[in-house]
């Protein structure tokens, strides 16, 4: 119904919207999640398993908080999973094949990501396509595309401690013989700077305004398809940026993957309180949520459940925090 | 009296099917309240989204402070001083109240929003119009009259020379009216151009120096306020052919059977206590303000929102209705106020939407027997006099009026027993109109029990037998049309309840 | 408005589905022109039709999802957990054939539920739940089949006779059985209760429900449609090229998809064209066909495939605008 949401009189907030609503639920279920692994593995509890689970959340996460926007905006963006590894790709072909520096190819990664949110924001915006179909059809392109520049095969960017191999520093360094993650430390400023972005600047409240409602936006003389394609942009850069720290991680980037990995991502913000309708969001819950996946993925074989139940749970976890979302705007509704 | 801020000559504008504005004429002066009235569908709320930039105009000019202007968008009129509250609100529910006001135009320290001096403006703003709304609550959380007050603060905000009200009123109680009087009074002795757009008598009366009068997409004419009639001013509105024969008597025989007995109904905030019994070949008028509850009522009657508690009695049987469907399997027909979302499939034919509701009985074995579905189609299209070239027709070619008539056949090839009609005639142009009251009445002399709602004060003198009226929620009145007056049913429609 | 009198001819069939056609024809031409009339032999268009048909009955299949202004991504995938599971069964446990084609169908079916009821009843956004069920029939047919590929029977072997499905000597077979199945789909969306009931809760959903149709019902009922012609598909996949992949199958719903797109299904719901559809999967076939025997990779397509689908939408989008 139309005027359902106007008619709500109540005022009167409850204690968990007080600490941050789903986000402190989500950051609850994180801790429970922690412990309940530990409690079920010794081996989980190394100090090794910690610094892989946050290797493996360093992408996801990077995408998750790009993601956030378009989602925010009422939109998605399917393009980032396969758009991380294009733009991973052809980073490290132009490092290994064609003998640039890394901070050029990292640049040219980044530029990549922003390139084709810019498309992406032009087909949701100007061009009024529905944003998952148009999302799909760039998620294609960006496959097809990074499998055809470096001709098929998987590309390594260098090792660390090789001449170039350096950028693999930035998310993790050696001291004394242990493996430091500073990757997070990159991740939670990364997490800062954007909630500032969504909570204090044009740019995060336009991107709240659109999805709340497009057209009431656009008659108070808001820019609304600048600001719309923004988000989109946003999102290619945090892909730009994720691709970087995929090709660190992992040894090598095989074409024809990443496929999924936007689910993890998309997964990961709707868990966090981003709300599918558009309008509501938060980028702290958005990281606490993308944990949600990183623990599932890296805890189940820890309890003696292969791989592939990841990708079930995460299937059900996913289909669980739609419904949450669902009832949750049901209750406020009446 | 003030000198003229706007004039607005020979505006003219069409719509595919429509000449919404036929060369009408406008002027507005400084430190005056115009009300600009008019029928449903006459061309008010037109002519201000021409004015404001919404729609751009065919011809005419339109002067504003000496100087010829035409705007292209909301934000170009806004920048010149000229603002409209909407009569629809136009709400961004998840953002604050201070941030809905300052959309658009945010105050701003390097590149953060000061969501501070923001909240400090609002606060200021809310202090002049003298109403106490907490800057930071969630738009969503507010009443309707509340959400109304914030519009205006934000029209108020960007400091407008001419500020349009669209049937502000609609959704406000007597207290708040008052607040929204005082705040006019206020903006016109600062010598601000006014232009009220309202229905209501009374609120004419009271609050506008000038009164100019809009009649099927025309100028009429423009009166002194306080020199003239009320039966001047609707003499202009109606123009003395349409509504000439308010019924006066109860035509329903004293045994009619009741059909309907709704018994302490209620379904959420809207629908509170609501009790009411309907009788055969009666037309049951749902008087109320815009947001009393009556078509939540109506929905909640028909299974369309799910119902807290209460009765509700089919020719004495206790039935249960939990979804449309119960509510179509027991008898009760409903008619959107909103055809092209609730009523009809505009992507499909006449035949394909008039068996919508009954289309198990033109099937022949698993498929469904088109022959036999034009046949019942082609019946309804010629009993109902509707217009169109055929009924393989689409639906979104037919006016509003043959729209109507599609949905009203859709519920007659399911034999219905009990109609809803919300706001039958919205939309629908004049001599349209005529044809949906002479079928409305033809359906209730064949024993049909009709329950009418309308906002068109006319319209439920002119249809009903019996008039129920509802304020926020519930029940305020019952009256027989012999005994019903506009000024009976406005003081119930606008009861303030504990 | 003036209205440009049509050929009768070209009103009834279409003028879309005219064009698609001339596609079809014209990108023939141009893949033999282009190979010398290497393309012209019967083996690539054998080969095309292959192709063409596994994709055909998913394109069909999410016809009628779409139809509803629905989506579904896990066609792809669960057409892979159908051949996985109902395969590991024949060959690892030594059921019958028939007995296999019944699991294929029955996992199909499952999966089509599983999305139907989410959508329908719980609102949850389709592109999610379908996203979502993906992933699980990834899963589920990795947990099965312990990550490994399956291979069904060689024609030669007991139970090949499943291959004739697609050939018996030279008769198409697998073209008549195609044929006739988007017939009966046709039937089903245009003359029954369900298609009508399906396109109109596409175009409005709340007038449907509000004429007191059980519109839940008959949203899943398109989405249980998609899931059992998904299984048919897995049979046909199988047929045509006997082992299957685990953790594979999703670059298949964007050709399904991009098939329908291109015949006109409109992805606002309530406009559906199986016709169309069937061309454009014919086009899609031999797009695949056509850029392997060009020498390109599969990645062209891809690419190729991704912009069709682009110009197919906005076209839609544009055509709609401009009705209003």
């Amino acid at each position: 119904m139309a005027n359902k949401t106007t008619n709500t009189a109540g005022t009167n907030k409850s204690a968990i919207d007080k600490l941050g609503g789903q986000k402190f639920i989500v950051l609850l279920v994180v801790i429970a999640l922690f412990i309940f692994f530990c409690a079920m593995s010794p081996n989980f509890r190394k100090y090794t398993t910690i610094v892989n689970i946050l290797d493996f959340s360093y992408y996801i996460s990077l995408m998750a908080i790009g993601v956030a926007f378009p989602l925010m905006t009422g939109g998605v963006d399917l393009s980032i999973g396969t758009g991380l590894v294009c733009y991973s790709l052809v980073g490290g072909y132009l490092i290994t094949h064609q003998g640039w520096p890394t901070a050029a190819a990292i640049l040219v990664s980044i530029l990549m990501g922003v390139l084709i949110g810019v498309l992406n924001g032009c087909l949701v915006a100007i061009m009024d396509l529905p944003a998952f179909l148009a999302t799909l059809c760039t998620c294609m392109i960006t496959r097809g595309l990074g499998s055809i520049i470096v001709g098929g095969f998987g590309i390594s960017w260098p090792a660390a401690g090789t001449p170039g191999g350096w950028f693999r520093k930035i998310f993790k360094i050696q001291m004394n013989g242990t493996n430091i993650p500073i990757g997070f430390l990159w991740i939670i400023l990364l997490v800062i700077v954007m909630t500032f972005v969504l909570n204090h600047t044009k740019v995060g409240r336009y991107t709240l305004a659109i999805g709340s409602n497009k057209e009431a936006t656009k008659l108070s003389g808001v820019n609304v398809k600048f600001y719309h394609i923004f988000a989109y942009v946003i999102c290619g850069f945090f892909a730009g940026l994720a691709s970087i720290s995929y090709a660190a991680i992992f040894a090598t980037v095989q074409p024809g993957s990443g496929a999924g990995f936007e689910l993890e991502a998309i997964g990961g913000a709707i868990i966090g309180g981003v709300s599918m309708t558009g309008g509501v969001g938060s980028i702290t819950g958005t990281l606490a949520g993308v944990f949600v996946i990183c623990l599932l993925k890296t805890g189940l074989p820890f309890i003696g459940l292969t791989a592939n139940w990841q990708q079930i749970a995460i299937g059900f976890v996913l289909i669980a925090a739609v419904l949450v979302d669902i009832l949750k705007r049901k209750s406020e509704g009446n | 009296m003030g000198e003229v801020i706007l004039t607005m000559k020979d505006i003219d504008k069409s719509f595919p099917g429509v000449h919404a504005l036929d060369h009408v004429d406008l002027e507005v002066r400084k430190g005056e309240v115009l009300a600009l009235m008019g029928e449903n569908g006459a061309g008010k709320s037109t002519l201000m989204k021409v004015l404001t930039g919404i729609y751009t105009k065919d011809s005419g000019t339109i002067t504003y402070e000496g100087k010829e202007v035409e705007f292209h968008n909301t934000r170009e009129a806004q920048d010149a001083g000229i603002v409209i509250v909407h009569q629809e609100l136009n709400m961004l529910g998840h953002l604050t109240v201070a941030q809905n006001i300052f959309i658009g135009r945010e105050f701003k320290k390097g590149i953060r929003i000061d969501d501070r001096k923001m909240n400090e403006e609002a606060k200021k703003l809310f202090d002049r119009m003298n109403i106490g709304i907490d800057p930071t609550e969630t738009m969503s959380r507010l009443t309707v009259g509340k959400q109304q007050m914030c519009e205006i603060a934000k029209a108020i905000s960007h400091d407008a020379k001419i500020i349009i009200f669209d049937e502000p009123s609609a959704a406000l109680t007597e207290t708040e009216i008052e607040e929204l009087f005082k705040i006019i009074r206020d903006l016109k002795a600062k010598g601000l151009g006014i232009v009220y757009i309202s229905h209501r008598m009374d609120e004419i009366k009271v609050i506008t120096d000038r009164v100019t009068v809009m009649r099927d997409g025309t100028y009429v004419g423009t009166l002194i306020t306080k020199d003239s009639t009320k039966d001047d001013i609707i003499n202009m509105m109606v123009g003395r052919v349409i509504y000439e024969d308010p019924k006066t008597q109860n035509m329903v025989p004293k045994d009619a059977p009741v059909v309907l007995k709704v018994d302490h109904l209620n379904a959420g905030k809207l629908v509170q206590d609501v009790s009411f019994e309907l009788h055969k070949g009666e037309i049951l008028g749902f008087s109320g303000l815009m947001g009393a509850g009556r078509t939540e009522t109506a929905r909640a009657l028909f299974g369309a929102d799910p119902i807290d508690s209460g009765d509700i009695y089919i020719k004495g049987k206790k039935v249960t209705i939990k979804s449309p469907q119960d509510a179509v399997r027991c008898g009760i027909g409903y008619l959107s106020e909103d055809r092209k979302r609730y009523g009809i499939v505009v992507q499909k034919t006449v035949a394909e939407n008039t068996t919508m509701a009954s289309l198990e009985n033109y099937m022949s074995g698993i498929f469904i027997d088109k022959k036999k579905e034009k046949e019942v189609a082609d019946k309804y299209v010629e009993s109902l006099a509707t217009k169109t070239p055929s009924v393989d027709q689409l639906v979104v070619n037919l006016s509003g009026g043959n729209q109507q008539k599609v949905v009203i056949a859709k519920w007659l090839t399911r034999d219905c027993d009990i109609l809803i009609f919300d706001e039958p005639t919205r939309g629908i142009d004049v001599g349209a109109k005529n044809e949906i009251y002479k079928l409305m009445n033809t359906l209730a002399e064949q024993g049909k029990a009709i329950i009418m709602i309308s906002s068109e004060m006319t319209e439920i003198l002119r249809m009903s037998d019996r008039i129920v009226v509802m304020c926020e929620g519930k029940k305020t009145g019952e009256l027989d049309i012999s005994e019903a007056t506009q000024e009976n049913i406005m003081n119930m429609a606008t009861r303030e309840i504990g | 408005m003036g209205k440009i009198k049509q050929n009768p001819f070209v009103q009834k069939v279409g003028f879309n589905r005219i064009v698609l056609c001339f596609v079809l024809f014209l990108l023939y031409g141009f893949f033999c022109a282009m190979t010398q009339g290497r393309f012209a032999g019967m083996n690539r268009i054998l080969s095309a039709l292959n192709y063409a048909y596994f994709l055909g009955f998913l394109s069909l299949g999410v016809t009628f999802v779409i139809a509803t202004g629905g989506i579904d991504f896990s066609i792809g995938p669960v057409m892979f957990c159908c051949a996985l599971i109902s395969g590991y069964s024949l060959v690892n446990h030594g059921i019958p054939m028939a007995a296999a084609m019944i699991i294929s169908l029955v996992v199909g079916l499952a999966f089509g539920l599983f999305n139907g009821y989410l959508v329908a009843y719980w609102s949850v956004p389709s592109f999610i739940t379908s996203m979502a069920s993906m992933n699980i029939a990834k899963g589920a047919a990795s947990v099965f089949t312990k990550t490994q590929s399956v291979s069904w029977p060689q024609a030669s072997a007991e139970g090949g006779w499943y291959r004739n499905i697609i050939k018996m000597g030279n008769i198409p077979v697998g073209l008549i059985i195609f044929l006739v199945i988007a017939v009966i789909c046709a039937i089903i969306l245009n003359k029954t209760r369900i298609g009508r009931y399906i396109l109109s809760l596409g175009s409005n959903k709340e007038a449907v429900r509000l004429s007191g149709v059980d519109v839940k019902k008959w949203e899943m009922i398109a989405y249980i449609i998609c899931g059992l012609l998904v299984g048919i598909s897995a049979i046909f996949y199988v047929a045509a090229y006997t082992t299957v992949q685990p953790g594979y199958g999703d670059q298949y719903n964007n050709e399904a998809i991009a098939g329908c797109v291109m015949g006109g299904t409109s992805m606002a719901g309530g406009l559906a064209s199986i016709s169309g559809t069937v061309i454009g999967v014919f086009i899609i076939a031999l797009l695949q066909e056509g850029i392997l025997a060009l020498g390109f990779t599969k990645d062209y397509q891809l690419i190729i495939t991704g912009i069709i689908v682009i110009v197919a939408v906005f076209s839609d989008v544009v055509a709609r605008r401009r009705k209003n």
